[in-house]
């Protein structure tokens, strides 16, 4: 394969530096409006829909889509857009589902969600599966970012008269060092004013290539005329060749990326958390899956598509054997006079870099609210005050996230063995998403869905998921859909469907045999050893749970362990947990959200339709987190005291960022005039003089 | 040579093996009163979800007539 090293020129350089001067000097100016945790990770719950709308397309788009999907643009033609284009089917779970929930449930993570609906024990094999799942997402976004700058870079070079020799894994570093920086300094609100300005460059950016290259290769016509038909089909073929198809990319990226991408990147998630209100959340994802994601699909593949039409005509200029993965930097340079391809180029680390900030800054979150605040509460560690907590937390945050980059890096030395980062991520994704995609939509969408069901999806899910690695073809094969055996990669794509059904097996089951254990342990609690039964019936889950990871035995004894460790994981946690259906699905499942809504508010839920309106603002001297309207104005506002409040500048430019929730108190006469204290100015940073809008929430 | 693999095949699969997942979806949210249809929002948000269905489908199979006949 041809390997390329030294594209561009001086001109590009200085393109990209000043870009990412720029770039980093706008997130730090945003760094502070961090004064507490929320703000540094949710941006405060406070952002209008354009605003998240954006940063999600930076967060989707960047995460190493440029790279992978021109590299299969290149190999596959048209068909690469397919993962951009199947994510609607789950938009009615999303938008009535898990959006309302994971707002008014006001949870701040997803294992925290796991902990209030099934147990505490289930928060944590949810973090340990969930922040497996951000670092290796995080060290693909690395590995992406080394493969899309090392074409650019000499391989050595002398400086001060040392010899440097330019690695992947040495680039790789370097590019941590940057983020890593940033991205704890920033916090989300950084993240999310960055990604508005890289969001609308590198769709121009990507846009641009395209027409660049139409442009070089002669018009819209010749271009679609050198594409073999083939090429230009939107969907691949059904079940061949193995390394690319349909069916495979449907499981895969279809339903287990889909949902995963949508209910457990915690990324994106967060990014939800910090709009307004749900109302803004359906806005931003509605309109992020409708336009935003076509277009997206144009943008990320289309220097595939160009790279095959320039080698069909001149292969001297784009070999057709160039490395796949370097397709979309060798095109750029092509197409592109010095400077542009500079700006190109700049857009695309940017790109990237969107998606590794975001997941850091997730990996972080997680780490604060169900690592530190749980550790800290079991070591019963005083705090003196909740400012001196959320200082504590805020420096254990930008440790963490410093951490997590650390490895982050580490997880980038497994997936630099595949051939090419689609494969990495394809492999990645269909192993690490099933069991808390099938565990958080069961949870959601099913009410009988019970702890042990989970518990059993996140261990014995697991170990069957293990066995289709070691003994892909009797296990896999059934599941294939007639795609070909390939011994070095065995059904890379359509092994997401056999993770996805044993997971959901396991969880149904055990959920459907819920009489059947509850009687069972009472049985074996009516035993006057069963604490010794029960100790020892978990030690042996434990073993046979080893014993299948690392493949100790024939597959039928593996099977045979498998079926005994489900009987004894639902053994043990009907034995430890306490689930009740009622207390552990109130407000947390979509069957009740009715509820979840009144236990946001804390009251009964004021459904009136009322005015948006605006108002000066006046200081009052009081502790109180209410505001105080004018008889006139409430009325307008359908508002009654005790209602939520939401408070904004009147200037829509900003996106909500200087604006504030709280609850509406006693009516006063000055119409036109809210009273607020000076705890809410400083967190809404209102501008003295500057009118406010202010709308009833609920 | 181009087969019912390669053109029709994965359309319908995608739109009648997604389209189950799509229909559970509304047919869950609708029953567990996660859309109320008296509000004009929800209304709205119902509509766009069909809407948005029936326009992926169209994107498909408008790429798929160009490339075999264009």
């Amino acid at each position: 394969m041809e390997v390329h090293h030294s594209l561009g020129s001086s001109t590009d350089w200085i393109v990209m530096v000043v870009y990412f001067i720029v770039i980093m000097g706008f997130g730090s100016y945003f760094s502070k409006y961090n004064r507490t945790t929320t703000d540094f990770f949710f941006g405060g719950r406070r952002f209008a829909w354009w605003l998240i709308a954006m940063s999600i397309v930076a967060t989707g788009v960047g995460s190493h889509s440029f790279i992978k999907y021109s590299a299969k643009g290149f190999e596959a033609g048209f068909s690469s857009t397919m993962t951009y284009m199947n994510d609607w089917f789950f938009v009615p779970f999303f938008i009535f589902g898990w959006l309302p929930i994971i707002v008014y449930t006001k949870i701040r993570s997803i294992p925290e969600y796991f902990e209030k609906r099934f147990s505490p024990s289930t928060r944590f094999l949810a973090t340990i599966l969930l922040l497996l799942y951000m670092i290796g997402y995080v060290g693909i976004g690395f590995l992406t970012m080394g493969k899309a700058i090392l074409p650019l870079l000499p391989p050595e070079f002398t400086i001060f008269g040392i010899h440097f020799e330019i690695t992947l894994m040495g680039l790789i570093v370097v590019i941590a060092l940057i983020v890593g920086v940033y991205i704890t300094y920033g916090g989300q609100t950084a993240v999310i004013f960055t990604d508005l300005i890289q969001g609308f460059v590198l769709i121009f950016a990507g846009m641009l290539v395209f027409f660049l290259g139409i442009d070089y290769i002669g018009g819209f016509g010749l271009f679609w005329e050198l594409l073999p038909t083939t090429w230009k089909l939107p969907l691949a073929n059904f079940n061949n060749p193995p390394g690319f198809n349909f069916v495979g990319i449907f499981w895969q990226d279809g339903i287990a990326g889909s949902v995963g991408f949508l209910f457990m990147n915690m990324g994106l998630v967060m990014r939800f958390m910090a709009t307004k209100s749900v109302d803004e959340g359906r806005k931003a994802a509605t309109f992020n899956i409708l336009f935003m994601l076509p277009l997206s699909a144009i943008v990320v593949g289309n220097a595939g598509w160009i790279g095959k039409a320039i080698s069909t005509i001149n292969p001297s200029i784009v070999p057709p054997d160039t490395n796949p993965d370097n397709i979309f930097v060798v095109v750029a340079n092509v197409i592109s006079h010095p400077g542009v391809f500079g700006f190109v180029m700049a857009a695309l680390t940017a790109a990237l870099m969107s998606t590794v900030d975001t997941l850091l800054n997730a990996t972080a979150a997680v780490y604060i609210n169900d690592v530190h605040r749980p550790a800290k509460k079991w070591l019963a560690r005083k705090v003196k005050s909740i400012k001196e907590e959320d200082k504590q937390e805020l420096f254990a945050a930008r440790i963490a996230t410093a951490l997590f980059t650390i490895m982050g890096v580490l997880a980038v030395i497994p997936f630099s063995a595949f051939p090419t980062v689609y494969e990495a991520h394809g492999y990645f994704h269909s192993t690490l998403t099933p069991p808390l995609v099938v565990a958080i939509f069961l949870g959601v969408f099913w009410k009988k869905f019970t702890n042990a069901a989970v518990i059993a999806t996140f261990v014995v899910g697991v170990a069957l998921m293990v066995l289709g690695m070691y003994y892909p073809r009797p296990l896999i094969e059934v599941f294939a859909h007639g795609t070909a055996y390939d011994p070095a990669h065995p059904y890379t794509y359509i092994g997401a469907l056999y993770n996805l059904f044993v997971c959901v097996f396991v969880g149904v089951i055990t959920a459907l045999t819920r009489k059947q254990q509850v009687s069972l342990v009472k049985k074996i609690k009516s035993n006057p050893n069963h604490k010794s039964i029960v100790s020892g019936i978990t030690f042996l889950s434990g073993a046979f749970f080893v014993m299948i990871i690392f493949n100790v035995a024939s597959l039928p004894i593996l099977m045979i362990l498998s079926i005994l460790m489900l009987i004894f994981v639902v053994i043990s946690a009907n034995y430890y947990s306490k689930y009740s259906e009622e207390t552990h699905t109130e407000g947390l499942t979509v069957w009740g959200l009715a509820k979840a809504k009144e236990m946001f508010k804390g009251s009964k839920v004021n459904e009136t339709d009322g005015e948006v309106i605006k108002v000066n603002w006046k200081l009052v001297n009081s502790s109180e987190d209410l505001m105080c309207f004018s008889q006139n104005d409430m009325k307008k506002m359908s508002a009654n005291p005790g209602d939520l409040v939401y408070i904004s500048d009147a200037r829509k430019i900003l996106g909500g960022l200087k604006s504030v929730h709280s609850t509406f108190g006693k009516p006063h006469n000055e119409d036109g005039i809210v009273y607020i204290t000076q705890e809410q100015i400083d967190q809404g940073q209102f501008v003295a003089g500057k009118i406010l809008t202010a709308e009833k929430e609920m | 040579m181009i087969t019912f693999a390669d053109t029709w095949m994965p359309f319908i699969y995608l739109y009648v093996v997604g389209g189950l997942f799509f229909l559970s979806g509304m047919i869950i949210v609708k029953k567990a009163k996660a859309v109320n249809f008296e509000k004009k929002r929800h209304r709205y948000w119902w509509n766009i979800s069909i809407f948005g269905y029936f326009y992926f489908m169209a994107i498909h199979a408008i790429f798929i007539i160009a490339a075999l006949y264009f």
